[in-house]
């Protein structure tokens, strides 16, 4: 049931994607709509499929690469659907759904079977700091698929009257990331002083969400000190995506660390 | 010196340190950190040399990280002013000059009073002028930035005094032991455990602080994530270790019980006797062969002694034992015992005030940001004729605003 629910979002992503791109290229409204409520179904299936993990594991789905993939992948689809119906966004869509996509398709390269909680992730921080970081990424990839978007639509016309909207929305969504990333940064430390005795180690993962924390914190210094704004902050927005992919996936898989649960098994350490 | 401190202060210098961090932290995850100097030898054998000269081995404790870092501070500092300046004292003046300002977008009455709906519906502050009304929200948006400066500056104080002044002892103790700190400090432990009540791992001490003026914690627990405290003293189940444990008698019914650590020799004539090589969680038989496990996550489930016996000097043969068995070597018996399981403990002693103010910082950093993007301030002016969006940050109104035109004029 669980490998169903999965594979069934995974494939309603995938559907919505392909009907989204075939609208916006044969300018057809009905199949970008379409599109649209198939995503919405793909929604409530990864929904539904990260609650049921839930409900099975008795804790939030969050533990593992999987996990953390499969809630990232739900966090671009919720700001997605909010970005739909409160601000109407419908250039944003096609480039989400491709990101949603994309990194759920991540998720089902990794080992989906749900395992016990580690002790090492038994606490009152494991949902709010790894659930921010989560939703945290989700913006920044969503304020990149607004950055390949605005691209597009200025290489097109670059008198296109959506792109001041876009420009604005890639500092929103920028602005958010930061801030739960903040948030992440901040109560990961707050646990990590609880169970390490510090509250900061260097270690890699740590390290490099200082880096993509850095590089927004730049952005936002250019966009609202320097009003930058435009094709150079587009690109700025585009060219960090790998810095945030970098920081969930190469960090984990090429420097390990305290922070590579999963994929480290030290005998004696906790 | 002008140009200097000009520079000193500017967002230009800032962003430049911001991004120095960046290059040297990506350095710093790249190469391991504070390791043995042969590491480096090793896996680095034509850069080494660079290596130790670039202090790359510890990057984040080198001097020009430090430097860094102070320039930071002090950049941070001069922002902090400087936007603690820009702050006007109130908003009256703002609000009184944005009466006087005629309107920027025109627009429509129909329009206009979709306007004024919404800036009431976001239960802005109406002030009404001769010719315009002014919308305001939001006034303590303006200290947004600075207090984002302030909280990054105090968070890499405090966190700065939180890394170097604390004193952290790594000690492993046996149940039923004491660690004694030089300050006379004690740690008693009385108990440890690597699976909770249901059998799910969950490694646990149950120990008793005693300060040097008598006090104490009382039996407390310490898990992982869950560390005990007194006073100064934090401390935390930082690892865990196995050790064998032999019962050793003499023909007089003398017994003694030794914890034994891999090349322990237990003799009585120093001649004869058992040479003790480690203790093994478990074993597997396969094709009438048998192969020990060498590392757990938990308790051991059928510990395998590895020992030596010992004759004349002369080691003799290597033997494996399961708790319960026991020899006789040189007059004396030793029986195994089910190997004893002990925490590593990390003790921390740190002022508290350090830590209440790094959280302090953390609040006030994570305030700020909230302010800044989410709490914006808005100064709307509205006449008869159109409409102006004043402030600091008046983008996300006048978004709002060119929506509410755009809806309209498509109706």
């Amino acid at each position: 049931m669980l490998d169903f629910l999965f594979f069934a979002g995974l494939v309603l992503y995938f559907a919505a994607m392909v009907l989204t791109f075939v609208g916006m290229v044969f300018k057809n409204k009905k199949v970008t709509d379409l599109g649209w409520y198939v995503f919405m179904a793909g929604a409530l299936t990864a929904t539904a499929y990260l609650v049921y993990r839930g409900i099975v594991a008795g804790r939030l789905p969050l533990s593992n690469q999987f996990e953390f993939a499969a809630s990232f992948s739900w966090g671009i689809a919720v700001i997605l659907i909010f970005l739909h119906y409160r601000f109407h966004l419908e250039w944003i869509e096609a480039a989400g759904m491709a990101m949603t996509f994309l990194i759920l398709s991540y998720a089902a390269l990794q080992p989906r079977e749900v395992t016990e909680l580690m002790p090492a992730l038994r606490s009152a921080w494991f949902g709010f700091h790894i659930g921010s970081a989560a939703f945290s990424y989700a913006s920044f990839m969503l304020a990149g698929a607004a950055g390949i978007r605005y691209l597009i639509a200025a290489k097109k016309d670059p008198n296109d009257e959506r792109l001041e909207q876009m420009d604005y929305f890639i500092y929103r969504l920028i602005a958010l990331g930061l801030l739960l990333l903040t948030i992440t940064i901040l109560s990961g430390a707050i646990w990590a002083e609880e169970a390490w005795s510090s509250f900061w180690t260097w270690d890699p993962k740590e390290v490099w969400a200082l880096i993509t924390w850095i590089l927004y914190a730049i952005y936002l210094h250019l966009r609202l000190g320097r009003k930058m704004t435009g094709t150079a902050m587009a690109w700025y927005a585009v060219i960090a995506v790998p810095v945030v992919l970098f920081t969930f996936i190469g960090v984990n898989t090429l420097l390990p660390g305290l922070h590579s649960y999963g994929t480290l098994t030290v005998s004696g350490m906790m | 010196m002008d140009k200097l401190w000009k520079f000193l202060k500017s967002m230009k210098f800032g962003l430049i340190l911001l991004g120095l961090i960046c290059i040297i932290s990506v350095a710093g995850s790249l190469i391991p950190q504070n390791a043995e100097p042969m590491t480096y030898v090793r896996a680095y054998p034509d850069h080494y040399a660079l290596i130790f000269s670039l202090q790359l081995d510890h990057v984040f404790t080198s001097w020009y990280f430090v430097a860094v870092t102070l320039l930071l501070c002090l950049n941070l500092t001069l922002c902090s002013i400087i936007r603690f300046r820009k702050i006007p004292g109130s908003d009256e003046k703002e609000i009184e000059a944005a009466l006087r300002v005629p309107s920027v977008e025109k627009t429509d009455e129909k329009t206009l009073e979709e306007i004024r709906k919404y800036l009431r519906r976001i239960r802005c502050r109406e002030t009404a002028g001769e010719n315009a009304t002014v919308y305001s929200k939001n006034s303590f948006g303006r200290y947004g930035t600075f207090l984002v400066h302030l909280g990054i500056l105090l968070t890499v104080i405090f966190w700065a005094l939180a890394m170097y002044l604390p004193r952290i002892i790594d000690r492993a103790c046996m149940p039923k032991e004491s660690i004694f700190l030089d300050d006379g400090t004690e740690i008693y432990v009385d108990s440890f455990s690597i699976t909770d009540d249901e059998g799910h791992l969950d490694y646990k001490s149950v120990v008793n602080i005693i300060l040097p003026d008598g006090r104490e914690s009382g039996l407390k627990e310490t898990s992982v994530n869950h560390p005990a405290g007194i006073g100064r003293y934090k401390v935390y189940q930082q690892t865990y270790g196995t050790r064998g444990a032999i019962l050793v008698r003499d023909g007089e019914g003398h017994e003694d019980r030794f914890y034994v650590d891999s090349n322990d020799f237990l003799s009585k004539d120093g001649e004869n006797g058992l040479l003790y090589d480690n203790v093994y969680p478990d074993f597997k038989e396969e094709n009438g062969e048998m192969s020990l496990v060498t590392s757990t996550s938990g308790s051991y489930e059928n510990p395998v002694y590895v020992y030596m016996t010992v004759e004349e000097g002369q080691e003799k043969e290597v033997m494996l034992a399961f708790p319960g068995d026991k020899t006789e070597i040189g007059g004396l018996e030793y029986e195994f015992l089910d190997p004893v399981e002990y925490p590593g403990l990390r003790i921390k002693e740190s002022p508290h005030f350090v830590n209440a103010l790094l959280l302090l910082s953390f609040l006030i950093m994570t305030a700020g940001l909230y302010i800044t993007f989410f709490m914006q301030p808005v100064i709307v002016s509205v006449d008869q004729e159109g409409y102006t969006v004043l402030g600091s940050k008046p983008e996300g109104m006048r978004y709002e605003l060119k929506q509410i035109v755009r809806r309209n004029k498509e109706k």
